[in-house]
C-alpha cells in the first residue's frame, strides 16, 4: 500500500516536472505578455 | 466611478521619473543613478484626493522629442498618436533642479504639443547644497504651467504634486514657442495643406525617422509630401528650433533661478578628477573590484557552510523520519540536495547585489562607464554599450534589453552578441564552489588566492567581450554613426531603502527563478538516476555480490558497491556515457557531463545537479562540497576536481553560452534565430576549445 502511494507521488512529481520544463523551454500554450520586464514577469531571467 | 486621468511621466534621463512614480504608484520599479534604466513602459495606479484615480506611465528617459533611438522613440510614438489607449490626459515633465536648463528644453517641446502640462522639479533637496534657489511664482507665469517642487528622497511635495494632478483640466495649453517662427513661408504652406492640424506636431512627424507603425497611418502619409526640403535643410531647421527654445529658456531662467556659486561646495569636481583620472581613476576601480569579491568570499563563508551542513541534515533527517520508498527518497536524494545546490548560494549573490546597487546608486559606476568608455573606443564601441556590460553582471536579459538606447544598429548589435560573455550571477556559484575545491587557500597582501582567481574571471569575462566586440566591428560590414555623450550624474548617498529592495528583489527573483528550474530538473534527473533499463540495474544486487564473492567486503562496503553499479546503469548513467567520450579530454566524468548538459537550462543548475547525482543512493550525511571533493576519477585515480579539470571548467563555464533564456531574449531583439544560433555555437565551441588546451596543458 505504502509502496503504491509512493510510487504515485513520485511519477506525478515526475509528470508535473516534466510539464513545466516543456512549457517553459519547449512550447507555451499561451503567448508571453508583452508586459514590461522586470521583476518576476516571466521574460525569464533568473 | 470617474473616469481614469492618463499620467505620462516623461523627462530626460535620471531625473528621478521612476522614483516619481514609484512615490505616486506605491510600487518599486527599479531605481539607479545612471541614465537609461527604464526602457520600456511601465504602469501603476495612483489614488488621487477625492477618489479620483489616476493611471500612471513611466517612460524611458529622453532628451528632446528628436528622437534617436528605440527606447526615445517609445516616447514620441505614444504622444504622436492620440488614439493609443494610454495617450496622456496630462503629461508631468520630470526635471532635475540642477539640470533645469537642458531638462526645461523637452518641457517646451511637450507643452507645444497642447497636451496639459505639469512641471515637476525634483531634487529639491540638493538646492542648499547646490546654492539654488528659484522663482517659483515668475517660472510658472513664464512657463505657462503649473510646477511642483519636490524631493522623492525627502518625501516632499508629493501631496502637492497629487493636488495638481486631479485639477489637471485648469492647466492652461497655450504653446511656449509659436512653432511657424521656425521658418514662416514653410509653416505657412502647412497651415495651408493641414488647416485641422497642430503645427508643431506635423513638424515633429516630418522630421521624425521615427517608424509610426502604431500611429495613425492616414493623417500622417500626407505629410510625406512635405518632406519638401533636403534631409540637411530640416535638421539645419531642427537646430534652428532647438536654439529658440534655449533663448527662451535663458530668457526665464535669468529671472527665475539664482545659483550662488559661493554657497555651493563642489565635492563633485573634486572626485570625479580623482575618480576619472587616466591613472588613479583605473587603480582604484581595481582596488573596488578586489574589495569586493574579497568581502563576497570573507563575508559569506560562513552562512555557507552553515547552510551547506543543514541541507545535508536536513536530507537525512527526511530520510529517516519518513516511511521509507521511492517519494522518500525523491525528496531526499533529489529535491532537498538539487534545491540545497542553489540556496547555498544565497549569501554570494546577495553580496553581489548589493555592492552593485551600491555602486549604482552612489554614481560611481557612471564614473565606469566614462572609463570603461575610454577602453572601448579603441576596439570600436563607445560608452553606450559599457552600460549593459556592466549591468550584465546581474543577467545578461535586462542587459541585453538596455542596449535599447544605443542608435547606432550595428553597435547595439555587437552589444547584444557580446554581452553573454559578461560574468552574470548564474556563473557566480559554479566559480564560486570549483574554486573552493581547486584553488588553495593562502593569502597574498591580505588577498586571498581564491579572491583573485574570481575577479580573473570577471576580467577575463569583461576581456572576452570586448575582444570580440573588436572582431565583430572589423567583420560585420552594417555603415552606420554613433556618437556618445557620458552624462555623469551627481553623486550620492545610497538610499537604505533602494539598495536593501534591489538587493531583496534580485535576491529573490535569482532563487525562485533558478529554484523553480532546478527543483523541475531535480526530479527528473533524481528519476533517471533512480531507475535503469535491462539486467544490469534490475539485478545489480546478484551481480555485484557474484563480482565481490571471493572480497572479504563489509555489508556497506557491498552496499556502495551495488549502488555505484545501478547509478552507472541508469538512464542518467547510460546518457553521461554516451556523452563522456566528448568531454573526457576536458578532464570531466559523465556526471560532470550531465551537470553541463542541464546547465544549458540555466547555469546556476550546475551544482544542484551534481548534489542530486551524487546524493542517489548515498547513506552519508554529506555537505555538497565534501561530496565533490571526495569524488574520484575514474580512470587517473586522485580526487575528480583537481587543479586541470578545474580550471577547465572555469574556462568553460566563462565562455558558453549556456542560458536559453538569454538566447530568447536575442532572438527577440534581432528578429531573427541567425544572431543567437550564432552565439550558441561559437562561444560553445571557443569554451571547449579553451577547456580542452587548459586541460591538456595543466594535466
Ligand atoms: N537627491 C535626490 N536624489 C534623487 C531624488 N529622486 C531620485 N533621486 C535619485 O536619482 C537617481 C535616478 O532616479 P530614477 O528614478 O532611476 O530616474 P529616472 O528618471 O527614472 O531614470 P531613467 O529611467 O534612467 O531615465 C537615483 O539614484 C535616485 O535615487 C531626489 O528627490 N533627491
Ligand atoms: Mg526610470
Amino acid at each position: 500500500m505504502n509502496t503504491i502511494i509512493q510510487n504515485i507521488l513520485v511519477f506525478s512529481a515526475l509528470g508535473l516536472a516534466l510539464l513545466f520544463l516543456v512549457r517553459k523551454y519547449i512550447w507555451s500554450p499561451k503567448k508571453k505578455s508583452t508586459k514590461a520586464c522586470g521583476g518576476d514577469d516571466g521574460c525569464g531571467c533568473h | 466611478m470617474s473616469k481614469q486621468i492618463n499620467v505620462a511621466l516623461i523627462g530626460n534621463p535620471n531625473t528621478g521619473k521612476t522614483s516619481v512614480f514609484n512615490a505616486l504608484t506605491g510600487l518599486n520599479q527599479k531605481v539607479g543613478n545612471y541614465p537609461g534604466i527604464t526602457v520600456e513602459k511601465k504602469e501603476g495606479i495612483c489614488k488621487l484626493p477625492r477618489g479620483v484615480k489616476a493611471h500612471i506611465i513611466d517612460l524611458p528617459g529622453t532628451y528632446s522629442l528628436n528622437a534617436s533611438s528605440l527606447d526615445e522613440n517609445v516616447v514620441i510614438e505614444l504622444l504622436l498618436n492620440k488614439n493609443d489607449k494610454d495617450y496622456p490626459d496630462l503629461a508631468v515633465v520630470v526635471s532635475d533642479v540642477e539640470n533645469l536648463k537642458r531638462n526645461l528644453l523637452l518641457f517646451t517641446q511637450i507643452k507645444d504639443l497642447k497636451i496639459p502640462t505639469i512641471l515637476v522639479i525634483n531634487m529639491s533637496d540638493r538646492m542648499a547644497y547646490k546654492g539654488i534657489s528659484l522663482d517659483i511664482d515668475y517660472l510658472e507665469q513664464e512657463l505657462k504651467t503649473k510646477i511642483a517642487l519636490i524631493s522623492t528622497r525627502k518625501n516632499k511635495g508629493i501631496n502637492e504634486l497629487k493636488e495638481l494632478i486631479t485639477h489637471y483640466k485648469e492647466l492652461s495649453t497655450e504653446p511656449c514657442l509659436d512653432a511657424s517662427s521656425i521658418d514662416e513661408s514653410y509653416f505657412e504652406n502647412l497651415r495651408k495643406a493641414f488647416p485641422n492640424q497642430l503645427l508643431y506636431k506635423l513638424w515633429l512627424v516630418i522630421t521624425q525617422d521615427v517608424n509610426f507603425g502604431k500611429t495613425d497611418r492616414k493623417t500622417y502619409d500626407a505629410v510625406e509630401d512635405f518632406k519638401t526640403k533636403s534631409k540637411t535643410d530640416l535638421k539645419r531647421l531642427q537646430q534652428k528650433e532647438t536654439i529658440k527654445r534655449y533663448q527662451f529658456i535663458n530668457e526665464t531662467l535669468k529671472k527665475g533661478q539664482t545659483i550662488d556659486l559661493n554657497s555651493a561646495k563642489d565635492l563633485r569636481i573634486k572626485l570625479d578628477r580623482i575618480l576619472t583620472h587616466k591613472v588613479w581613476g583605473y587603480l582604484i576601480f581595481g582596488a573596488i573590484l578586489l574589495t569586493i569579491f574579497q568581502a563576497i568570499y570573507d563575508w559569506s563563508s560562513i552562512p555557507m557552510d552553515f547552510i551547506d551542513s543543514s541541507f545535508a541534515s536536513l536530507s537525512e533527517w527526511t530520510k529517516n523520519t519518513l516511511p521509507e520508498g521511492a517519494f522518500t527518497n525523491l525528496l531526499a536524494e533529489g529535491i532537498i540536495s538539487g534545491l540545497g545546490g542553489i540556496v547555498i548560494f544565497i549569501p554570494q549573490i546577495a553580496f553581489l547585489f548589493l555592492f552593485i546597487s551600491i555602486l549604482e546608486e552612489s554614481g560611481y559606476m557612471s564614473r565606469v562607464v566614462f572609463l570603461m568608455d575610454r577602453i572601448m573606443r579603441r576596439f570600436g564601441l563607445s560608452g553606450k554599450s559599457v552600460v549593459p556590460l556592466i549591468s550584465g553582471t546581474a543577467c545578461a536579459i535586462p542587459a541585453i534589453m538596455a542596449t535599447r538606447n544605443i542608435e547606432s544598429w550595428k553597435e547595439r548589435l555587437i552589444t547584444i552578441l557580446v554581452t553573454p560573455f559578461t560574468t552574470c550571477s548564474a556563473r557566480l556559484p559554479v566559480y564560486l564552489i570549483i574554486i573552493a575545491l581547486v584553488i588553495p587557500e593562502g593569502r597574498i597582501l591580505g588577498l586571498s588566492y581564491q579572491a583573485l582567481t574570481l575577479m580573473l574571471l570577471y576580467l577575463i569575462g569583461f576581456g572576452a567581450a570586448v575582444g570580440s566586440a573588436w572582431i565583430l566591428n572589423k567583420i560585420l560590414k552594417i555603415k552606420s554613426k554613433s556618437f556618445f555623450v557620458v552624462e555623469m550624474p551627481n553623486y550620492k548617498l545610497p538610499l537604505f531603502k533602494n539598495v536593501a529592495l534591489t538587493v531583496l528583489e534580485k535576491t529573490k527573483a535569482f532563487v525562485f527563478g533558478a529554484g523553480k528550474i532546478i527543483l523541475a530538473i531535480s526530479i527528473v534527473l533524481w528519476f533517471l538516476a533512480s531507475y535503469g533499463p535491462g539486467d544490469n540495474f534490475n539485478n545489480a544486487d546478484t551481480i555485484v555480490t557474484e563480482q565481490y564473492a571471493s572480497e572479504n567486503l563489509t555489508e556497506d562496503e557491498l552496499h556502495q558497491k551495488i549502488e555505484s553499479h545501478k547509478l552507472e546503469h541508469s538512464f542518467i548513467g547510460i546518457a553521461g556515457h554516451a556523452i563522456e567520450p566528448a568531454i573526457r579530454p576536458l578532464g570531466y566524468d559523465w556526471k560532470i557531463g550531465i551537470a553541463i548538459v542541464s546547465s544549458f537550462a540555466a547555469r546556476e543548475v550546475f551544482v544542484g545537479t551534481l548534489a542530486t547525482i551524487y546524493s542517489v543512493g548515498s547513506d552519508e550525511e554529506e555537505t555538497i562540497k565534501n561530496r565533490m571533493a571526495g569524488e574520484v576519477n575514474p580512470i587517473l585515480g586522485g580526487p575528480l576536481f583537481n587543479f586541470a579539470s578545474g580550471i577547465s571548467l572555469l574556462l568553460f563555464y566563462a565562455f558558453a553560452m549556456q542560458c536559453m533564456s538569454t538566447l530568447a531574449v536575442v532572438k527577440k531583439e534581432t528578429n531573427s534565430w541567425k544572431w543567437p544560433m550564432y552565439q550558441l555555437v561559437i562561444m560553445s565551441g571557443f569554451a571547449y576549445i579553451v577547456a580542452l588546451v587548459a586541460y591538456q596543458v595543466l594535466k
